[in-house]
């Protein structure tokens, strides 16, 4: 089953970070691995004469390439609206996409998105021409209004990025879910094992954004296949209906006829 | 003229203004065989303005590359 995001069909419904890995050729490996098709990359101040930027940037593409996919450019860093504006721009004449997975921090020690610069650029973005991907906190109110601006995809967190504590707040994730059926939802940052991403596609989640849970694996390949099988295994489970849960037990072996069997009070 | 390129200053004695163009010849070995992308004073400045765009005394020019991101 395929995720569609501003109407490219993709086979994968996981979306992988560049950064981090002990190695560009374990990056490769590993974003080959996760059967990924969404690459995300940024821009950084730096002089073109150092050709280390020039070498990643022809090593993402090759990437990129390889698995037929498409380059996500994000607004890391940035904590205004406009600062997020001229990178997402600079972004779009480079990598020529108008995807841009929007950025803003409203505060250093948690890097939580700044909710109103985050409405102020989308808006911005929207009206010029850009397909806008915003990762914000997981508040239902947020999500609604950047859905209603024209955002297709929503970005909540699961928790604070790069902390892999999972899914902090599941009930705020599953009423997102369940007040905005419309929207494609992915969940991006604090993902830290596999089963917190199963956890997600079982709520209904379109699907995940991630890359510390994998670059900073002890083998980050192997983590990429772990990942992938579990977003197929949750996925699998929502479209198959969870079974509801239950107040009081009951014997899943038919207890008709047994001859030992007896019905305390 | 002073200005500042990704942060550092430049002491330009013999300009009062340059196009963006000519800033990056300055910066640049080869720009033209190179991957970024420019703002100056904080807004973007398209490939297709560099020769429009003028960059004085003052002003501050960044030039960005790709990088890893998540």
């Amino acid at each position: 089953m395929s995720l569609t995001i501003y109407g490219q069909s993709l086979t994968s419904r996981l979306l992988i970070g560049s950064a981090l890995y002990p190695s560009p050729q374990v990056m490769k490996e590993a974003i080959l691995a996760s059967g990924s098709q969404v690459v995300t990359l940024s821009l950084k101040r730096q002089n073109p004469n150092e050709q280390s930027g020039q070498q990643i940037w022809q090593y993402l593409q090759e990437v990129v390439t390889q698995v037929d996919g498409y380059l996500l450019p994000n607004t890391a860093g940035c904590k205004t609206a406009k600062e997020a504006v001229t990178l997402a721009k600079m972004s779009r004449e480079i990598f020529k996409t108008d995807w841009i997975k929007l950025e803003t921090v409203g505060d250093d020690y948690n890097l939580q998105p700044d909710p109103i610069e985050l409405l102020q650029a989308a808006e911005q973005l929207i009206n010029d021409g850009f397909k806008v991907l915003p990762y914000c906190t997981d508040d239902l109110v947020l999500c609604q209004r950047l859905y209603d601006l024209g955002c297709e995809v929503i970005m909540p967190w699961a928790s604070p990025i790069g902390t892999g504590k999972g899914l902090m707040n599941p009930y705020n994730l599953e009423t997102i879910r369940f007040r905005l059926p419309q929207a494609t939802l992915i969940l991006d940052a604090g993902i830290g094992k596999p089963s917190d991403a199963c956890l997600a596609m079982e709520m209904g989640y379109d699907g995940i954004l991630l890359n510390s849970a994998i670059a900073l694996a002890d083998n980050p390949v192997l983590m990429a296949k772990a990942f992938s099988q579990a977003l197929q295994a949750g996925e699998q489970g929502y479209v198959a209906g969870i079974m509801a849960q239950r107040q009081t037990a009951h014997p899943s072996t038919p207890t008709l006829d047994k001859p030992f069997w007896h019905q305390h009070n | 003229m002073n200005i500042h390129i990704n942060g550092k200053a430049y002491s330009l004695p013999h300009e009062v203004s340059m196009t963006v163009s000519a800033a990056l010849n300055l910066y640049f070995i080869e720009p033209q065989h190179s991957t970024f992308a420019v703002a100056l004073n904080g807004d973007f400045v398209s490939k297709t303005e560099y020769d429009n765009t003028h960059v004085n005394n003052g002003d501050s020019l960044d030039v960005l590359q790709p990088i890893q991101g998540g």
